[in-house]
C-alpha cells in the first residue's frame, strides 16, 4: 500500500455520545468526524463540558461511541474484541494523562518499561530502550528514582516517556499540562514541539491557549460538536 | 517488575495498615497451625510413645485399658511364659503398677511402684547408672522426683514400704534396696515419684505375691505385619484379658478425646476463616483506593489478566508473609500450650497435645496459601471490572 493511500491513523466518522445522568440523557459528543494523519499535531480545545475529553477516550477506544466509529490505522475498534483493544492500545497508542498516572511503588524506569514488559519486550531490551526514552524527556539521571521523589514535571515527562514505550502511531494526551505550573508547562510544550517534529503524531486536549497554539491544527469544540 | 514483587511493594504504600493485617494474618495463621498440630499431634503422640521401646501390644485385666485402674490379673507368669513360648512372639514382660511409700530419716513419702521384667521392659530409660538385671531382688531404680523425696543418689539404701496399716500408719511389709539407676519413666506425669524394682519384689510389697497379679503384659511380636492375627489368636487363647494393640489403643484414646479433634476443627476453620476476611478486606479496600491508577493501567493496554494477576500477586504476597509469621508464631503458642495441657494430673509428662512436623506445617502453609491467594479473587475481579473512561473522567474532575 503506498504512502498515498494508507489508511490514517486515526479516523472518526460520526461520533455520538450518550450519557445517562440523573434520569436524563446528556449528549457529550453529537456528530463529530476527524482525521489525522501521520505527523499531524492536532490540538482540541474547547471549554470544560464541550466533549473534548470524550472524543479523546472515544479515540483512544477507551470508551464506547453510542454512535459513528473509530478507525486506527484502518481497523475499526467497534469490531475488536475487548482483548484485541486492549493490545491495540498497547502497541498502537500513547495515553498521557492530566494526572500522569505512574505507579508510585515502581522507579521511572519500570514505570516506563511496564507498556513494554506487558507487550513481551525482553527484559535487556526495554531496560535500553527505557533508559533511552527518559535521556530523551530529559531524564536520564531519575531511571531509578521512585515515582513519588519525582515533581509535577518530571511526572509528566516520565509519562511521556512511558508513552512512546511501545512506538504508538499516536499520542492522545488530555490537559497534560492541567497539573503543571506555567514554566513546567512550558517545557512540556517543547518536549511536544520536539516529538512532533521527530514524526510523532499527536493528538493534544487543551484549555492551554499557549499549547493549542503550537499544534499544526486545532479543533474548536462547544457543546459535543466541532465549530471549526 | 511483575508478581510477587510488585504485590509486595503496593503493599508497602500504607506500611502500618499492611502491619496490622499481616499481624491479624499472621495470628489466624498461627492458631490454624495449632489447630491442625493438635487435631493430629494427640494420634502420633500417643502412638509414638506406646511404640517407643518396640512393644506393639499390651495385655490388661478384662475390661480395662493400661492403668486406667487398679485392677490387676492373676498368674501373670504363666501367660508370660506362654507367650514368650509363642514363635510370633519376640518379647514379653509383666508389669505390676501400685501404691507405695519410702521411708526418709524423718517421715513416710508417698511414691509410685512399678514391678518390672527387665529383659522385657518399656517402662523406662535410664539416664544414669545401670539398669536392673533379671533377678535383681536388691535393686531399684528411681525417677528424679522420686530421688529427691528419699533424698537418695546412686549406690544409696533406700526403704520401700509395702500397705500401711491405716490405724498405726505402720507398713505391714518393708524392703531395703540399693539405688542401681536413675530412670525416666516413659508415662509418667510430670513429677510423678516412682521407682521400679523386679516384679517379685514389687508383688510382695503389694502382697500381690500369693496369686502372682500384674497390671499389665506387655508384648512384642516379630512382625509388625503379624500383630492384627496375633491379637486375634491371644483373645481366643487368654480370654480372661484384654488383649489391645497399640492401634486399638490409640483407636480407644481418639474416641476419648473426640472433642479435642472437634474443637480444633472448628476453631481451625474459624482462624482460616479469619485469615481469608482480613486478606479479602484489605485488597478491596487498597482496589478501592487505587481505581484511578489501575483505569490508567487498563487504558495504556495492560490487559485484564495483568491487573488480576497484580491483586492475586498482593493476595498471595500477604499470606506468604503472614502465614511466616504465623508459623513462628504457632510454634511458640503451642510449646506453651502443651506446657499447660500437660501439666494436668493423670498426663504422661512425655506427651505432647502439639506435635509440629514436617508435613502439617505443609499442610497449614498450603491450606493458608491456596485460600490466602483466593481471597483476592474478589477484589480482582473488581479491579479487572473496572470501567476504565468513567473512573478516568471521575479521577480528572
Amino acid at each position: 500500500m503506498s504512502p498515498l493511500t494508507a489508511p490514517p491513523p486515526l479516523l472518526a466518522r460520526e461520533l455520538r455520545k450518550d450519557y445517562p445522568m440523573n434520569g436524563e440523557t446528556v449528549h457529550a459528543l453529537r456528530g463529530v468526524s476527524l482525521r489525522v494523519d501521520a505527523g499531524d499535531y492536532v490540538a482540541i480545545a474547547g471549554p470544560s463540558g464541550s466533549g473534548k475529553s470524550t472524543l479523546l477516550q472515544l479515540l483512544g477506544g477507551i470508551d464506547i461511541p453510542s454512535g459513528g466509529d473509530v478507525e486506527v490505522l484502518g481497523t475499526r475498534l467497534d469490531t475488536l474484541s475487548d482483548r484485541d483493544l486492549t493490545r491495540l492500545r498497547l502497541t498502537r497508542l500513547g495515553f498521557i494523562f492530566q494526572r500522569f498516572h505512574l505507579l508510585p511503588v515502581l522507579t521511572a524506569g519500570e514505570n516506563v518499561e511496564l507498556p513494554m514488559a506487558e507487550a513481551g519486550v525482553p527484559r535487556g531490551e526495554r531496560r535500553a530502550r527505557a533508559r533511552d526514552l527518559l535521556a530523551y524527556v530529559g531524564l536520564a539521571h531519575r531511571v531509578d528514582h521512585r515515582a513519588t521523589q519525582l515533581s509535577g514535571g518530571e511526572m509528566q515527562r516520565v509519562a511521556i516517556a512511558r508513552s512512546l514505550a511501545n512506538h504508538p502511531v499516536v499520542l492522545l494526551a488530555d490537559e497534560p499540562t492541567g497539573e503543571l505550573d506555567v514554566a513546567t508547562g512550558h517545557e512540556i510544550l517543547q518536549l511536544f514541539r520536539r516529538l512532533n517534529a521527530d514524526g510523532t503524531t499527536l493528538v493534544v486536549v487543551t484549555h492551554d491557549d499557549r499549547l493549542a497554539a503550537e499544534a499544526g491544527r486545532v479543533v474548536h469544540m462547544l457543546d459535543g460538536v466541532i465549530r471549526d | 517488575m511483575r508478581g510477587v514483587a510488585w504485590g509486595l511493594r503496593s503493599l508497602l504504600r500504607q506500611p502500618l495498615r499492611t502491619a496490622l493485617s499481616l499481624a491479624g494474618i499472621a495470628v489466624a495463621a498461627a492458631m490454624l497451625l495449632d489447630m491442625v498440630m493438635l487435631s493430629g499431634g494427640i494420634d502420633k503422640s500417643f502412638t509414638d510413645l506406646l511404640l517407643g521401646r518396640g512393644f506393639q501390644m499390651r495385655l490388661t485385666p478384662k475390661g480395662t485399658l493400661p492403668f486406667d485402674t487398679e485392677a490387676t490379673m492373676a498368674g501373670a507368669s504363666g501367660i508370660v511364659a506362654a507367650l514368650r513360648r509363642d514363635p510370633a512372639v519376640a518379647a514379653a514382660g509383666a508389669v505390676l503398677g501400685t501404691s507405695l511409700y519410702g521411708a526418709t530419716a524423718d517421715s513416710t513419702v508417698t511414691l509410685f511402684g512399678y514391678g518390672i521384667e527387665p529383659e522385657a521392659q518399656s517402662l523406662y530409660q535410664v539416664t544414669s547408672g545401670s539398669d536392673l538385671v533379671p533377678g535383681d531382688t536388691s535393686g531399684v531404680v528411681l525417677s528424679e522426683p522420686a530421688a529427691r523425696l528419699l533424698h537418695a543418689a546412686l549406690g544409696d539404701t533406700v526403704t520401700l514400704l509395702g500397705r500401711l496399716d491405716p490405724q498405726v500408719v505402720t507398713a505391714a511389709v518393708g524392703r531395703r534396696l540399693i539405688v542401681r539407676g536413675m530412670v525416666r519413666w516413659l508415662y509418667d506425669y510430670r513429677g510423678q515419684p516412682s521407682v521400679g524394682t523386679v516384679l517379685p519384689v514389687m508383688q510382695r510389697l503389694a502382697r500381690r505375691n500369693a496369686e502372682d497379679r500384674a497390671s499389665i503384659i506387655l508384648v512384642k511380636a516379630r512382625e509388625d505385619g503379624q500383630i492384627p492375627m496375633l491379637a486375634e489368636s491371644l483373645r481366643a487363647r487368654f480370654p480372661q484379658v484384654e488383649v489391645n494393640s497399640v492401634a486399638d489403643l490409640a483407636a480407644h484414646f481418639r474416641e476419648r478425646l473426640v472433642y479435642f479433634r472437634q474443637l480444633s476443627y472448628i476453631l481451625g476453620s474459624m482462624s482460616l476463616i479469619v485469615a481469608v476476611l482480613l486478606i479479602a478486606t484489605l485488597l478491596t479496600i487498597t482496589v478501592n483506593e487505587r481505581l484511578g491508577e489501575i483505569a490508567t493501567l487498563r487504558a495504556i493496554g495492560v490487559s485484564r489478566g495483568t491487573v488480576v494477576g497484580q491483586v492475586l500477586a498482593e493476595g498471595t504476597a500477604l499470606t506468604v508473609v503472614g502465614a511466616t509469621l504465623g508459623i513462628l508464631l504457632g510454634l511458640v503458642t503451642a510449646e506453651y500450650l502443651d506446657a499447660i495441657l500437660t501439666s494436668f494430673p493423670g498426663l504422661p509428662a512425655a506427651f505432647s497435645f502439639f506435635v509440629p512436623r514436617a508435613g502439617t506445617l505443609g499442610f497449614a502453609a498450603l491450606v493458608l496459601l491456596v485460600t490466602g491467594s483466593l481471597a483476592g479473587l474478589y477484589p480482582a475481579w473488581l479491579a479487572s471490572r473496572t470501567p476504565i473512561a468513567a473512573t478516568l473522567r471521575a479521577e480528572a474532575t
